[in-house]
C-alpha cells in the first residue's frame, strides 16, 4: 500500500442508524478505503452490520451521515456519492452501478427467467459494452461454467450459480466487485475453490473485491486487507456496531 | 447512445423473458383478456353487422330517400337553388302538374294509345342510374317496366308521345318520336311512366296551357305580358245617357263610372279634349283593366263616335337619369281627326302586342330637343328587377310628355306587378316561368332523410319521406350502441381488474428480481416501466387471441344465418376503421392498468429484498 495511489472507495466518517420497532443500530465506519485491484475483506458475525455497510457501497441505502464517500472507477472524475446522495440523483447512482460495479449475492442473485447466457450477458448491455463470444467463452471455461450457459439458472447447482454470479458481475469489466457470502451455501471445500477463482480471477481483471464474509478462514490468506466490528451494547436498546481494519481491532 | 436510456431498450425483452419464464401463468392472463374482447368484438359486429345490412338494404333503394311533396303549391326557381345547395341534398328536380304529365303513348305497331305519366329527370336522377338505366338526353326516355310490359317495348325501342290540348275550342294534338334507352328494375315503381329530360317536360307542359315551343314546330301563343291599366277615359262626341253609362259597368269588368274633368284629361294625356265633348273616367276598384275589358266598353258602344284611351298611372322611366313620366298614346287616324291630336305612327291600341318592335317607339316633344337622334336607352324598375331595354325615337311631339305607345305602358304596369323581362335579342318582352308544381328529391344517404324532411315542414313544405323506416332503423342502432356500451363498460371492469391484479402480483413475486435488476444498475424509472411492458405485451397477445376467437364466431354466426343474407351481406361484420380503434383502447387500458403495479416496482428497495430468498 503506498500513499500515492489514489483510492478507489473512500469512506469517512459514515455512519448508519437502523431502527426497528423498539430497537436501534449504529454502524459506524470512521475509515473505509479500497485501492484499485486491492481484495478487502469484511469479516463479521451475523447482525454485525457488514451487509449495511455493502449496501451503502453498492449505493443502493443511503449512509445517515457520512463525512467523505468518493468512488473514483478511473479513467474519470472520480464521484462524490455523498453529494449524489444529497442531491437523490439516483439516475447517477444506478449508472455509476452499472458503469463500474460488479455484484455477486449471496445465493447468486440470478434473474431465473434468464437463461444464464441472458443473465451474464445483461450487465454489459446495460453498460452499451456488449461481451465478445470469445470473452465469455474464456471466462465460463475458466469457472467450469462453459457447459451451463444455455441452462436457466434454476436447473444449475448452487455452486454453479454462485459462479455464474460471479462471471455476471466481472464479465462486464467492472471497476469494483462487491461479493455477499458468496460462498454462504455451499460445503467449504467449494467455498474454497470458488472463493480462489474469484480472487484469481479479480487479480486477472484488475478489479478491487470487497468480500463480506463471516469466516475469517476463508478470506485470512487472501485478502489485503481485512475490516471487522467492534459491536456493544449502549442502554437498553441501542446496538453500535464500529468498522475497524482487522489489525486495529482488539482481538 | 442515450446512457440514461440505454437501460429502458433492454426492459421490453427483460420483461417478455419474464412472461415466457411463467408462460403457464401468461397464458392464463392472454385468454382471461381474449374471452373478454372476443364477446365484445362480436357484439359490436352484431351490431355493424345487423346495422349495415338493414342500413344496406334501404340506402340500396333510392326509394328510400325520396322525399315527394304532398300538396300542389308553386316553387319559385329560387326556391330549388336554395334547396339544392342544402347539405344532404342528393338530386332535385322541379316537376310539372299532375294533370299535364299525362301523355298518350303509341306503341309501335299495334297503334294502341296509352296514358303514361311524364316526369322529368336530369343528370344524377338516383331513380333512374341505382335501377340501371342512364339519365336520357333529347330525344331519349327511360320507361317503368310497367310502361315496356303494356307497350311490349324494350330498352334500343321507340315511342310515339301524343301531347294534346284544347285550345279555343278545337282540339290539337302534336306527337313526338322518342327512342326508349333504356327500362327501370321493377323496384322503381309499379306505375307506367315516362322519364324524360326537363326540358322537353316543361314544354309539353306549356304546350297543353296553350303555348308553343318553336324549337320543337309546336305552334301556339309565346308566353308575352298582357298590357293592364289603372282604368280608361272615354271620350265622345254626346253625353250618354244615365242608362247607357251604367250599361257601361255591367258585364265589362269596370265598376265605375264618373265624369272626369278636362284637367284630368290634360294631366294624363297632354292634352284637351275637343269642346263639346263628353269624358267619363271608367275604372275597376281593385283590379286592372286588361284588353278584354276595353272590348268590352268598345262592343257596348258600337256605332258611337267616341275613343276610349286607357292609362296607367305612376309610371316612370329612367331615361339618362332622368326619371320621366311618359304619356302612353296610341290613336289610329280616325281617332286623331276626332281629337285634333296628330296620331302617332304606331297607329291605334290594337290590344295584343304581337307586333314585334311597334312597341319600342317614342316621341319625343318637339319643346325639348332629345340627347340622341334616334335612340334612348331606358330602364324601368319592374317587379322583379329592373328592366332595360332601347326605345327608338320615331318622331317629335307637340305633347309636353314623351309619348310611347299605349300598349307598351300597359306591360310595363303589368311588370309590376308580375315577373316580365326584357328579351334583348327578340327585342321584345316576356312573363317570366313563375315556378314549377312540384319538385323530385333525393336524399343523399338515408341519414339526411330525417333532417330534410324537418327542414321543408319547417318552410311549411308539405312532404312525405320513408322517415319511419329509417327511424326505426336508427333507433335500433341507438339501442344495440348503448347496449354495447353498457357491455363493455362491465368487461372493461373485468379485464382491467384482472390485468391490474396480475401485474401487482407479478412484481410482488418478483421484488427480489427486481431489486437485483436495479442492483444491476437499473434506475428507478427504468424499473417502472417493466409492469408497463408486461401489461402491453399480455394486452397485444390478448387482442390477437381476442381477433382470433371473433374472427371463429363470425364465421359460425355469418354461416348460421346464410340463408336469411344476400351475397356480400353479413350479420357479424367489423368495419376496418373499428379495429385499430378498438386495438387502441385496449393497449392504452392495459397500459393504465399496469399503473399501479409499475408504481408498485418503484417502490422496491434493493437493499431490502435482494436477501430474500
Amino acid at each position: 500500500m503506498t500513499a500515492t495511489v489514489t483510492p478507489m472507495v473512500s469512506v469517512e466518517g459514515l455512519v448508519k442508524v437502523r431502527s426497528q420497532s423498539e430497537s436501534v443500530f449504529e454502524l459506524h465506519v470512521p475509515r473505509f478505503t479500497v485501492l484499485p485491484g486491492q481484495m478487502v475483506a469484511v469479516v463479521g458475525e451475523s447482525g454485525c452490520g457488514k451487509s449495511t455497510l455493502l449496501d451503502i457501497l453498492a449505493l443502493v441505502m443511503v449512509p445517515t451521515r457520512v463525512a467523505l464517500f468518493r468512488i473514483d472507477p478511473g479513467g474519470g472524475p472520480a464521484w462524490d456519492v455523498a453529494a449524489l446522495w444529497e442531491r437523490e440523483d439516483e439516475g447517477a447512482l444506478a449508472r455509476l452501478r452499472r458503469d463500474s460495479f460488479g455484484y455477486v449475492l449471496q445465493t447468486g442473485g440470478l434473474l431465473p427467467f434468464l437463461s444464464v447466457r441472458g443473465n451474464i450477458c445483461l450487465p454489459g448491455r446495460l453498460k452499451g459494452a456488449e461481451i465478445s463470444a470469445g470473452r465469455l467463452e474464456a471466462l465460463s471455461r475458466r469457472l467450469g461454467i462453459e457447459g451451463c450457459l444455455e441452462r436457466m439458472p434454476l436447473s444449475l447447482s448452487i455452486g454453479q450459480r454462485q459462479r455464474v454470479a460471479i462471471l455476471r458481475a466481472l464479465a462486464h469489466r467492472p471497476r469494483l466487485l462487491l461479493a455477499d457470502e458468496p460462498t454462504a451455501a455451499v460445503d467449504k471445500t467449494r467455498a474454497r475453490t470458488i472463493m480462489e477463482d474469484m480472487r484469481h480471477l479479480a487479480v486477472d481483471e484488475g478489479v478491487a473485491v470487497v468480500v463480506v464474509t463471516h469466516d475469517l478462514d476463508l478470506v485470512m490468506d487472501r485478502a489485503d486487507l481485512a475490516y471487522t466490528f467492534e459491536t456493544e451494547q449502549i442502554g437498553g436498546q441501542t446496538t453500535r456496531s464500529v468498522c475497524r481494519p482487522l489489525a486495529e481491532a482488539s482481538p | 447512445m442515450n446512457a440514461r436510456s440505454r437501460p429502458l431498450r433492454q426492459i421490453p425483452a427483460l420483461a417478455a423473458s419474464h412472461l415466457c419464464h411463467e408462460w403457464i401463468l401468461t397464458l392464463c392472463l392472454v385468454v382471461a383478456l381474449a374471452a373478454v374482447i372476443s364477446p365484445l368484438l362480436v357484439l359490436l359486429g352484431l351490431k355493424y353487422g345487423t346495422i349495415q345490412t338493414l342500413r344496406e338494404r334501404l340506402v340500396e333503394d333510392p326509394v328510400f330517400r325520396e322525399i315527394r311533396p304532398t300538396q300542389t303549391r308553386e316553387f319559385v326557381p329560387r326556391w330549388f337553388d336554395e334547396v339544392s345547395a342544402w347539405a344532404g341534398v342528393g338530386f332535385l328536380t322541379p316537376t310539372i302538374l299532375p294533370l299535364s304529365s299525362v301523355v298518350q303513348v303509341v306503341a309501335r305497331e299495334e297503334g294502341k294509345n296509352e296514358l303514361f305519366d311524364l316526369v322529368p329527370t336530369a343528370p344524377g336522377d338516383p331513380l333512374l342510374l341505382e335501377n340501371g338505366a342512364p339519365v336520357p338526353a333529347e330525344g331519349e326516355v327511360v320507361i317503368t317496366s310497367e310502361a315496356a310490359r303494356r307497350c311490349r317495348l324494350e330498352a334500343g325501342g321507340a315511342i310515339t308521345v301524343r301531347i294534346s290540348r284544347s285550345r279555343g275550342g278545337r282540339s290539337e294534338q302534336v306527337e313526338v318520336a322518342l327512342k326508349v334507352i333504356a327500362v327501370l328494375d321493377p323496384r322503381a315503381g309499379a306505375l307506367p311512366r315516362v322519364y324524360a329530360p326537363l326540358s322537353f317536360v316543361l314544354d309539353v307542359e306549356a304546350y297543353k296551357e296553350g303555348y308553343g315551343a318553336p324549337a320543337r314546330g309546336w305552334a301556339g301563343q309565346t308566353p308575352d305580358p298582357y298590357a293592364s291599366f289603372d282604368g280608361a277615359v272615354l271620350l265622345l262626341a254626346k253625353p250618354l245617357f244615365p242608362i247607357a253609362r251604367t250599361g257601361l259597368i255591367i258585364n265589362t269588368g269596370f265598376g265605375r263610372i264618373a265624369e272626369v274633368s278636362g284637367e284630368k284629361i290634360q294631366e294624363l294625356f297632354g292634352f284637351l279634349p275637343p269642346p263639346g265633348f263628353a269624358a267619363y273616367d271608367l275604372t275597376a276598384p281593385g283590379g286592372s283593366v286588361t284588353a278584354s275589358n276595353l272590348q268590352a266598353v268598345d262592343q257596348k258602344l258600337r256605332g258611337q263616335e267616341k275613343v276610349l284611351l286607357p292609362y296607367a298611372q305612376g309610371i316612370e322611366l329612367m331615361i339618362e337619369g332622368e326619371a320621366l313620366p311618359p304619356i302612353g298614346l296610341s290613336l289610329d287616324g280616325e281617332q286623331g281627326t276626332l281629337l285634333r291630336v296628330e296620331p302617332p305612327p304606331w297607329g291605334g291600341n290594337r290590344g295584343n302586342l304581337s307586333k314585334n318592335g311597334v312597341l319600342l317607339q317614342m316621341l319625343w316633344p318637339s319643346a325639348k330637343p332629345p340627347a340622341k337622334e334616334d335612340a334612348v336607352a331606358v330602364s324601368f324598375a319592374g317587379m322583379d328587377g329592373a328592366l332595360a331595354f332601347n326605345l327608338h325615337l320615331t318622331g317629335s311631339t307637340s305633347l309636353p310628355r314623351p309619348v310611347v305607345p299605349v300598349e307598351l305602358l300597359g306591360v310595363l304596369r303589368t311588370a309590376t306587378q308580375r315577373k316580365v323581362f326584357f328579351d334583348k335579342e327578340m327585342e321584345r318582352f316576356q312573363m317570366a316561368r313563375g315556378g314549377f308544381r312540384g319538385f323530385r328529391l333525393y336524399a343523399r344517404s338515408i341519414d339526411d332523410v330525417p333532417p330534410l324532411y324537418g327542414k321543408l315542414k319547417a318552410q311549411g313544405v308539405e312532404v312525405t319521406a320513408e322517415v319511419a323506416a329509417i327511424e326505426r332503423i336508427r333507433t335500433l342502432d341507438r339501442g344495440l350502441s348503448r347496449l354495447f356500451w353498457l357491455i363493455s363498460l362491465l368487461s372493461l371492469f373485468g379485464g382491467t381488474s384482472v390485468l391490474v391484479s396480475s401485474l401487482y402480483a407479478a412484481v410482488e413475486r418478483r421484488r427480489r428480481d427486481l431489486g437485483v435488476l436495479r442492483l444491476l444498475g437499473f434506475a428507478r424509472w427504468h424499473v417502472f416501466f417493466f409492469p408497463v411492458a408486461q401489461g402491453l405485451i399480455i394486452a397485444a397477445l390478448g387482442l390477437v387471441a381476442g381477433f382470433g376467437g371473433y374472427g371463429v364466431l363470425a364465421l359460425a354466426i355469418n354461416r348460421a344465418f346464410s340463408s336469411q343474407l344476400a351475397p356480400g351481406e353479413a350479420f357479424c361484420f367489423l368495419p376496418a376503421s373499428s379495429i385499430p380503434l378498438f386495438s387502441l383502447a385496449t393497449i392504452l387500458l392495459a397500459a393504465l392498468a399496469s399503473l399501479v403495479a409499475a408504481w408498485r416496482a418503484t417502490c422496491i428497495d434493493p437493499a431490502e429484498v435482494i436477501r430474500e430468498q
